[in-house]
Parts: C-alpha cells; structure tokens; sequence
C-alpha cells in the first residue's frame, strides 16, 4: 500500500512537472536569441549591417521610437520592406525567438492594422491609399524632399528593425523593433530581458481580415473592462478618476518619469481581482519570450499591493468592442496606459509599458 | 464644431488623408508635469498643436506673420503662455518664473507633429509644512485639452497628500506637505540621506500632528469610544443600567477602555503600516460603523457589561486598520514607517487623552445623577443613528446626511463639551451658589 502511494506521488511529480519542462524547452535560452540576432545580422550587406547597429550607448537612436507612421518620424535601422525574403524570414525568426508568441501575434495584428488602415483610411475620414498632394507643407523636420505618399507612410513592411550594441550573451545589448503605433525596446544582458519602455497601438483597432475581426490590443480593452466591472461601489469611486485624461501622459520621450499614482490601490482589490489585474498586466508584460516575462511578472507580483488602478471615461461598455476610457496602472516599477485617441476613440488607441526604475534596462546595465 | 472647420470641410478630408488621423487633429495639447522641489515648485509644459489648431497657434507666436518664428516672438509667446496661468500656493497668487523654452520649426507645428516645451518655477514661500498649490490654465481654451500631473518628489522630505482637477484638468489642486523647512539637511543629496535614514524632529513632528488631526475629524473613532463611555459611571442591574459605580471604579473603567482601545488600534496600525497585514477597506470601514452600533447598544442596554475592555480592544483592532490608510496614503517609505507609526500613532492617542479629558469631568459629574439616563439615552440614540447612517453609506455606497450632521456637531464639540461641563456642575451642585450652607448633596440617582 505505502509502495502504491510513493508510486503514485512520483507519477504525479513526474506528471505535473512536464508541463514545466516543456516551457523551459519552449523559452528560448540567451544563446538561441544571441544566434537567431547573428544569423539575421550575417545575412545583411555589410552597408545594411552598418545601418543597423548602432553603437550601445547611442542615446539618440535608443529614443528614437513614436507612435506616428515612419513617414512623419523617421526610424533607425532597416525596414522589413528593404529586406529581401531571406532577410525578412531571418528578421521574423530573431523576433520570435525574443518574443512570446502572444506578443508576435500582437506585434503582426497591429502591422495587419497599418494594412487595413493604408487600404481603408480612417473611418472618419477618406481612405488612406489614395496619395494625393499633402496639403500643408513640407514632410516633418523642414526636409526638402518631396512629400511621402501614402505607401510610404503606412503599411506592415514599414516597421524597422535596429541594434544597439552587439548581440551578447554576457555583455548588454538592446533590439528595436518599431514603426507606426509600435516600438518594442528590448534591452538584453546575460540572462535577463528588459521590454521598457514599449508602445502599442493600432488604428483601426477593430477590423476585418479574412473575415474574421481582429482586435490587435482588443484583449487590454476587455480585460480592463472586466476588471472594472468587478469593483464594487466604493473601489469604483476611488479607481474612476472625476477627469478626462487626453492622451498618454508618459508617452515617448517621457523617460524615467514617475509621476504620482492615482485611483484604486491594488491593496483593496480581493484575490480575484488582484488575479484579473495580474493578467491585464501581462498583455504588455508577456509581449517578450517566458523566461524573460517570468522575472518580470514576479517582480510586478511583489509589488502588487503598491499597484494602482485609475480608470477615466465611460465606465459602461460590453466585452468584445474596445472601450473608449482611459486607463493607467502604475507601481513602483510599472507603468502601463491605455490611452483612446480623440478622433476615432473605439477605434484608435495608443499605450505606453514603462518601468520608470529600468526604462531601456538601465539597471541592467549600470551595474 | 468651431465655425472656421465647418468651411474646410474638403480641406479637411485632404488633411485627414495625409496625417491627422496619426495624432492629435482639432486639439491643442497642453501637458504639464511639476516637481516639487524645496521651496520651489519647477513645471515643464508641453504643448502640442493638433494639426487643425497649427494655423491658430502659429499666429499666436509669429506675430509680425512673417512666416517665421524669430527668439523674440518664441520668448514673448512663452511669456504669454505664463501670463495665463493662474498659480495660488496657500490661496495667495504667485508668478511663474520662465526658465527654458524650446519650439518646433513652423512647418513641425502645421504637421501637427511640433511639440513646443516651456519650463517655469514658481517658489513657494516658507509657509509652514502643509502647502496647497492651486494650477489654472486659461491659455487658449477653446482649442485646448490638458493634462497635469506631478512626479514624485525627489526629496523625501516632501510628500503629496492628494491632488484633485476639474473635469478638463484645466484646473487643478496639489496639496503636499514639507516635513523640513530648509536646513543643510534638504540638500543633501537624497542616496547620501538615504543611507543615513535620519529623521528629523520635524518630520516627527509633523506626522504627530497628522495623527492627532486625524482622530481630531475621525469622528467615527471618537463616537465609538465615547458611546463606549457612556455607561462607564454606572452598575449593571439585572439587564439594565443601575446604580452608579463608584467614583473609584468609573474612573478604572474610562482608563481600561481607552487603554484597551489604544492597544487594539496600535496593533493594527503598525502591522498593516508595515504591509504584515492587508485588508480591503470597505469591510474595514463598514465594521467601524458597525462597533458604533454596538456601544451605542451597550450605552443602552448592557449587553456585554463588565467586558468593555476587551470589546474595545477588539474593536480597536478594526479601527487601527483605517488608520493604516491614512499613512499609506502619504507614502511613507520602508525605513521611514516605524518612526512614522510612532509618530502618527503619538498623535492618536494624545487627541484621544485630549477628549477623554474634556468628557471626563462632565461624566464624573452627571453620571451619578438623576439626569444621566437623559445624557445616556440619547447620546445612544445619536451614536446609533450615526453608525445606521455610516454602515448603509459603507456597505451601499448610497450617500446619507450622516457625515454632514456629525462633522457639524463635531465642529461645536469645544463649545458643546464646555456648556455639558457647565451643565452637569450645574445639575450636580445646584445650590453651590445660592447657599452654601444649604448645599445638601444631590441624593444620588435610585432607580
């Protein structure tokens, strides 16, 4: 009887640690990503290879990302489209290797809305790919060319891949990876990856492919709507702050920025809200590989009771639609915002991730 | 919609077509962030053109319309934009100071893409350690959307108390507190400090006060101990109040309870300061109303005579946990806390010495007359409607007048100790001042 039970509880061990052996397969280590970064850089000319690395300290470069098209503010690096084919499969394979495949779902749904957006325009205004002469001046930063059309400006192969630093298992080194409403600042050194801070966004936010609706960061809506459907009378009065919030208030070039948390603490949530805050959080926080996302989801765990939740806007809405409210969670080292744009607010959205104590991995790399 | 759109509607398609759809359109953004610094208050402006206000905004700066933006004209418009905002520390007015401005080139600005970036002080003058800095932007209004928001201060000596805006974030309310005043020690460099982890007597000082405001206008605290009170001077008969106690024992009983209450809440409130322990605050708060109705029943009716102590102790315990927040709120950090919890906890318990001692004459007097079941009774009856009050606005979130009412008793509460003092010697000693020969003592009360 007692062989029986030993018998049995080894089973179960053995049983309910491969689902644990499977995801430390399925996480690529620091080596494979190193590798897949060579193999895409070998497979560049040497002036492309030029274009896109950059020198790790490069300040500039680090903080060029934005929410605009690529037309308005230039990017560093090379993008997918003056890539040939193997480069390209070599570009996706590195960004599958750093990222989770939720977050490469993410980061393809949101170039598939700049498609849908070059197609189809905006639903207010007239479709975007019909070019035409720009009615107000010059392209940005007083350039003399000739003004960008409309394939120039948007679309999925106009996203940008760079490097700062040399890819290293042992010395830090940073990948960018960003276009129109995407800019994922990834930061590596020896075994820990750092995704702040990063932008998300998409306009549509809520559009058809193949027929089916794809929702790019449909997810952050829902879930956010849920949560805040889950709050009783009192946290809700403290969570819905009694103002408009316009736009993201520690949008690019806010760096290190730590403002003043607002709303609900995450203290006064019960379990199954903390739980539903937790998995709100890993939509940004589960954009890179596991193992990296791991680390950092229980850092944010630990600082939980420290977390807050502020929410502006209308408080009512159904699951399945994005919402048009505002909302930012922030903690000692987090801050994520959820920010719908004036002109098409169910349909336009920008967020921000940030760890004011680690934007760009400082901690990482000062030490 | 602003007249001048409605007649570019064709313009506005072309526009909408190129770029505007990618940011900010009809809307002209202006984001603040402040920085609390000693006796300084610095803010960086941000304003961002949304590609429909460019034209306005541009006229506004180039005012010789000469397509160019010329030092002057950026440094007058960065004036201009000072000179509409309205900055009130402690209710008196005071004038930015312009440090830094920086602006796009026009043709930035017409994209919608130009970020214009303007920094300013103001500084505050040494107005004690609660301060309340008031932000009104009026600077072209009907275009505009704000944002405000204040980073956390550096210097760990100051710390926000609550910030509040209407609706657009056109205005906007920070109250903070300084813990000290100047001195070497606020410009230490804030790691060097860090490491020293020195609390300064200010800083104590300051957070004794917070604690005795607190219990000051926590009045549902103090109505939970006073109810507790209330039947302290008397003996329990049978299931009714009865005789009055000694003079001996009545004081013992006041001194328990009070001691007991003061054990339970500082239990809480260190344990729950230190995050040993985190509860929701609604069930917190809802049980504090709660322990209300209970002594205000017990002030009533026994039912649990001869045991005050210990409810109280255990009530205390609930009501350390609301404390709790109160310091959570102000952001102490770690090595910050045990000094803090003194502190705060000092300033509870010397108000609550405070009260005590200025119901405690009145309670010794009264308590063993003919009157008290008066006093008694409807003390009872208003601490019972009171906490009916608070439990329905706590478990509900439905609004009653409740909080109005006792904060307004609350208010009155030197002058209403004083005439009760006044009352009871009166009651107690009624021929004290007509004859002293006469002065028989008030039989005591027989039920």
């Amino acid at each position: 009887m007692r062989k029986m039970k030993g018998f049995l509880a080894t089973v179960m061990t053995i049983f309910l640690s491969l689902p644990l052996l499977g995801a430390a397969q399925r996480s690529p280590s620091n080596s494979e990503i190193v590798q897949a970064a060579n193999t895409f850089l070998a497979s560049l000319s040497t002036e492309q290879r030029q274009n896109v690395v950059y020198a790790f300290n490069d300040a500039t470069q680090r903080a060029r990302w934005s929410n605009l098209p690529t037309g308005f503010v230039p990017r560093g690096g090379i993008s997918l489209k003056q890539m040939s084919p193997p480069q390209r499969d070599a570009a996706m394979k590195l960004l599958a290797t750093v990222l989770s495949p939720m977050g490469l779902e993410k980061l393809n749904e949101i170039r598939a809305a700049d498609d849908d957006f070059k197609a189809n325009g905006s639903r207010r205004g007239p479709p975007g790919g019909r070019g035409g002469p720009r009615a107000a001046g010059p392209p940005p930063g007083g350039g003399k060319g000739p003004p960008p059309r409309s394939d120039e400006m948007f679309g999925s192969d106009l996203y940008y891949i760079s490097f700062l630093g040399t890819p290293s298992t042992t010395n830090p080194w940073m990948l960018q990876f960003g276009g129109h409403h995407l800019a994922l600042n990834i930061t590596i050194g020896g075994s820990k990856g750092v995704l702040t801070p990063t932008l998300t966004g998409a306009q549509p936010a809520a559009f058809k492919l193949n027929g089916k609706t794809i929702r790019p960061l449909g997810r952050e809506s829902d879930k956010a709507l849920a949560l805040l459907q889950s709050l009783d009378a009192k946290q809700r009065q403290q969570a819905v702050l009694n103002y408009t919030v316009a736009d993201l208030v520690l949008g690019p070039g806010q760096d290190d920025k730590k403002i003043a948390p607002e709303g609900l603490k995450a203290s006064s949530l019960n379990a199954a809200q903390q739980t539903a805050l937790l998995e709100l959080i890993a939509e940004w926080s589960g954009i890179i590989n596991e193992s990296y996302a791991t680390a950092r989801m229980s850092e944010i765990t630990a600082d939980l009771s420290e977390t807050w939740f502020a929410w502006s806007g209308p408080t009512n809405g159904e699951g399945g639609s994005n919402i048009t409210a505002y909302y930012r969670i922030q903690g000692p080292h987090l801050v994520i915002e959820y920010a719908p744009q004036h002109d098409e607010p169910a349909n336009h959205v920008h967020t921000i991730y940030r760890d004011p104590t680690n934007d760009y991995g400082r901690a990482l790399t000062t030490q | 919609m602003r007249p001048g759109l409605t007649a570019s509607i064709g313009a506005l398609a072309v526009l909408l077509a190129q770029s505007a759809h990618a940011h900010r359109i009809d809307e002209y953004l202006q984001a603040t962030l402040l920085s609390l610094q000693e006796d300084r208050v610095q803010a960086s402006m941000r304003l961002v053109p949304g590609i429909l206000a460019a034209p306005s905004v541009i006229a506004e700066i180039d005012q010789d319309h000469d397509g160019i933006l010329s030092e002057s004209e950026k440094h007058a418009y960065a004036l201009r934009v000072l000179n509409d905002l309205t900055i009130e520390i402690d209710g008196a007015g005071v004038l930015p100071k312009l440090i830094a401005w920086h602006f796009p080139t026009p043709e930035q600005v017409r994209d919608g893409l130009g970020e214009i970036q303007i920094e300013y002080a103001v500084s505050v003058p040494s107005v004690g350690a609660n301060r309340t800095l008031t932000l009104a932007d009026h600077h072209l209004s009907r275009t505009s959307v704000y944002l405000v928001n204040v980073l956390v201060p550096d210097d760990r000596d100051i710390h926000i108390v609550s910030q509040r805006r209407n609706e657009q974030q056109s205005w906007y309310e920070l109250r903070y507190q300084q813990l000290t005043a100047g001195g070497a020690l606020s410009r230490t460099p804030a790691p060097e400090r860090e490491a020293r982890g020195t609390w300064s007597s200010s800083q104590f000082r300051s957070l004794f006060d917070l604690g005795m405001r607190h219990i000051a206008e926590g009045t549902d605290h103090l109505l939970f101990l006073l109810a507790l009170l209330l039947a302290a001077p008397l003996c329990v008969s049978g299931s009714r109040w009865g005789l009055p106690a000694s003079v001996r024992q009545t004081l013992r009983r006041i001194i328990g309870i009070v001691t007991a209450f003061t054990v339970g809440h500082s239990i809480t409130l260190a344990l729950a300061a230190l995050g040993v322990v985190r509860v929701p605050e609604q069930p917190v708060e809802a049980l504090i109303a709660a322990s209300i109705l209970v002594s205000a029943v017990h002030a009533f009716r026994p039912i649990f005579p001869g045991k005050e102590g210990w409810v109280a102790a255990v009530f205390g315990l609930v009501h350390g946990l609301a404390f709790a927040t109160v310091l959570d709120r102000i952001g102490l950090v770690h090595w910050e806390k045990v000094t803090g919890i003194l502190a705060f906890n000092l300033g509870i318990e010397a108000m609550q010495l405070v009260v005590v001692a200025a119901i405690l004459p009145s309670l010794m007097l009264i308590g063993r007359t003919r009157a008290y079941p008066i006093v008694r009774i409807g003390g009872a009856v208003f601490a019972a409607t009171a906490a009916v009050g608070w439990l329905v606005e706590r478990l509900s979130g439905m609004e009653t007048p409740v909080d109005k009412i006792v904060n307004g008793v609350a208010q009155q509460a030197l002058w209403i100790a004083v005439a009760g003092f006044l009352a009871s010697l009166a009651y107690r000693f009624p021929l004290a001042y007509r004859t002293r020969s006469a002065a028989k003592p008030e039989p005591v009360f027989r039920d």
